[in-house]
């Protein structure tokens, strides 16, 4: 377990490097949520007035927990693609000759990945406490929101992963990603349910986005809503062992 | 030789791979590599050069056979084997957006070489390789031969009782190839078993005291290059003949008429300007051949005289040259 720890810290140094040596890595993963955080939040700032919005005193600060879990869902839509890469290339092989676990290089990915998705939906936080947002549980809501944010990221990174090694082919490693519009547009990222027609009310209780969100809302607008949270937990998790657990498996064939 | 008591570094029994496809890349390998030598497996691209050194390295699971390495079976005992071997690949593997010394760095925490420890080793082995003076840039940025001398480096950060090698000098300059081998023979002087691929005869002529000729997944013959290429029996020797226009197939005719009989020599071939003959020990009999020659009147405007090459010996043991077989294989697709 030690050594796990280990070759994970050493092989995740080596990730986070990755990403950060590249400018265009972070900036690209907040420029979207940042445009409809200050577009929509002016564009649509009367909206709260409508009946199912009760309660909310600024649409900015409904519309803030939304496009911080956003965030993760561009952080991670290319995420499989650093393993593909080292596949091509012969890194792969260079470190399964090396003495270390075999799953120490698929945690070397995921554990920076998770940091990543926090860092980035960290900034877009504070970039909506700057806009006037506030977080009504404190420090330990705000980064109770990150772990959150960073746990479903990892889980959703499989739709990056499992298409990279089921076919080996860059542009398949992205393609899933659409999946964002879908998620995030019929999610109550934008409107609360109550204001939802009927089927969009049914697919957005099998949305896990929504969850996140619900949980994050809860946390920024009102307090420790641990139903909330718990229902993310569960998404979080459910997500995460099929996709995780499926990645798993094609990791295993990738590199036997 | 060190501890030549534990038994050879290397052994390889029947060694057979088949890949899924059917393809039968190795087919039955037999080989022994003592410790502290420098053994080659020449041939040419396809030959299953590349399959026996990454089942050697633990990379791939044989069909059939067994392989040791330092005693240890490879395919049982994987993980002790890669603790004490150090493999370059015939791709060039860095880490691009990191610097040299994180590369070695990055491989030799792996290896577990302790922290002070690993420092100096990294320091040294920036030193031997030429490369301190750009160890702090990112070795995307790093030239052909300078990013082979920094994988070459990450493969000994943690000084590997056994070090195996494929195609190491492919796709770099003379000069380059040059300074590698000599690094390569140092490394195998400070006591590194070194086993290489290689469809360089030269490589394997110079730095290999020991080596095995492989084609279609086995080897056809093993030695000492030396011992290999006197088994050839004749030195070459190319004659270029005066002769007018429409005349040289006479003069052809009379050299071989002339030489009938002569009892070094073992063949005779005509080429476009001559003649070229297989004759056993051409330094010593080219005297006495140019003197028959000259006594009969026959003008002679160039000769060379040729040693067997290792090429000569893979020509005779499977009829065709080693650099015959551009066999290039397809690129890998996805799906």
């Amino acid at each position: 377990m030690l050594a796990f720890a280990r070759e994970t810290w050493y092989l995740g140094l080596r990730t986070l490097r990755r990403f950060l040596r590249v400018p265009a890595n972070p900036i690209s993963t907040v420029i979207f949520p940042l445009i409809q955080l200050v577009g929509f939040s002016q564009l649509f700032r009367d909206i709260i007035q409508l009946p199912g919005f009760a309660g909310q005193t600024s649409y900015l600060a409904y519309l803030a927990p939304g496009q911080i879990a956003f965030t993760v869902f561009l952080a991670v839509s290319w995420s499989g693609s650093n393993l593909l890469y080292d596949y091509r290339n012969g890194y792969l092989d260079k470190l399964r000759a090396a003495p270390i676990r075999r799953y120490s290089i698929l945690a070397g990915e995921l554990v920076p990945l998770g940091l990543e998705c926090a860092a980035m939906a960290g900034v877009i936080l504070l970039v909506s406490i700057a806009l006037g947002a506030s977080v009504a549980t404190g420090f330990v809501g705000a980064v109770l929101i990150l772990v959150l944010c960073a746990a479903f990221g990892v889980a959703w990174s499989g739709t990056s992963f499992l298409p990279a090694l089921l076919t080996k082919n860059e542009q398949a490693t992205g393609t899933l990603s659409i999946l964002f519009f879908p998620l995030a547009f019929m999610s109550t990222a934008f409107v609360p349910v109550r204001l939802m027609p009927d089927w969009l009310q049914v697919l957005n209780a099998v949305n896990p986005i929504s969850y996140v969100i619900e949980a994050a809302r809860a946390l920024m607008t009102t307090g420790y809503d641990w139903g909330a949270i718990g229902a993310a937990v569960v998404a979080i998790v459910l997500v995460g062992v099929v996709l995780q657990g499926a990645t798993l498996l094609a990791f295993r064939r990738l590199t036997n | 030789m060190r501890a030549a008591s534990l038994g050879p570094a290397i052994e390889v029994e029947g060694l057979v791979k088949v890949y899924p496809g059917g393809t039968r890349a190795v087919d039955g390998i037999d080989v022994a590599v003592g410790r502290g030598e420098f053994f080659a497996f020449l041939g040419p691209n396809g030959a299953g050069k590349t399959t026996t050194i990454r089942i050697l390295t633990t990379l791939l699971r044989p069909t059939a056979g067994r392989a040791r390495v330092l005693g240890l079976d490879v395919t049982e005992r994987p993980g002790e084997v890669r603790r004490r071997i150090g493999f370059a690949m015939q791709t060039v593997a860095l880490e691009g957006l990191a610097t040299g010394r994180e590369n070695l760095e990055l491989m030799g925490r792996l290896h577990r070489v302790p922290g002070p420890d690993l420092r100096r080793r990294v320091d040294e082995l920036l030193e031997l390789m030429g490369l301190t003076a750009v160890s702090g840039k990112l070795a995307g940025t790093y030239s052909g031969g300078m990013r082979r001398r920094l994988d070459l480096a990450t493969a000994l950060v943690h000084r590997p009782d056994v070090l195996f090698l494929d195609e190491p000098t492919e796709g770099l300059d003379p000069q380059s190839r040059a300074a590698l081998w000599q690094e390569l023979a140092r490394i195998n002087r400070e006591g590194t078993t070194m086993l290489l691929t290689t469809h360089y005869m030269e490589e394997a002529d110079q730095l290999c005291p020991r080596l095995a000729i492989i084609d279609e997944g086995r080897i056809v013959v093993s030695g000492a290059p030396a011992e290999l290429k006197r088994g050839i029996g004749a030195d070459k020797v190319t004659i270029q003949l005066e002769a007018a226009e429409g005349e040289m197939t006479t003069r052809q005719d009379a050299v071989a008429r002339l030489l009938d009989g002569f009892s070094p020599l073992q063949g005779l071939e005509r080429t476009d300007e001559g003649v070229r003959l297989a004759v056993v020990d051409a330094a010593t009999t080219v005297p006495d051949l140019l003197r028959r020659l000259d006594g009969d009147g026959i003008g002679v405007r160039a000769l060379t005289m040729q040693h067997p090459s290792l090429d000569d010996v893979f020509l005779r043991y499977t009829g065709r040259h080693i650099r015959d077989e551009a066999a290039d294989r397809p690129l890998e697709i996805g799906w």
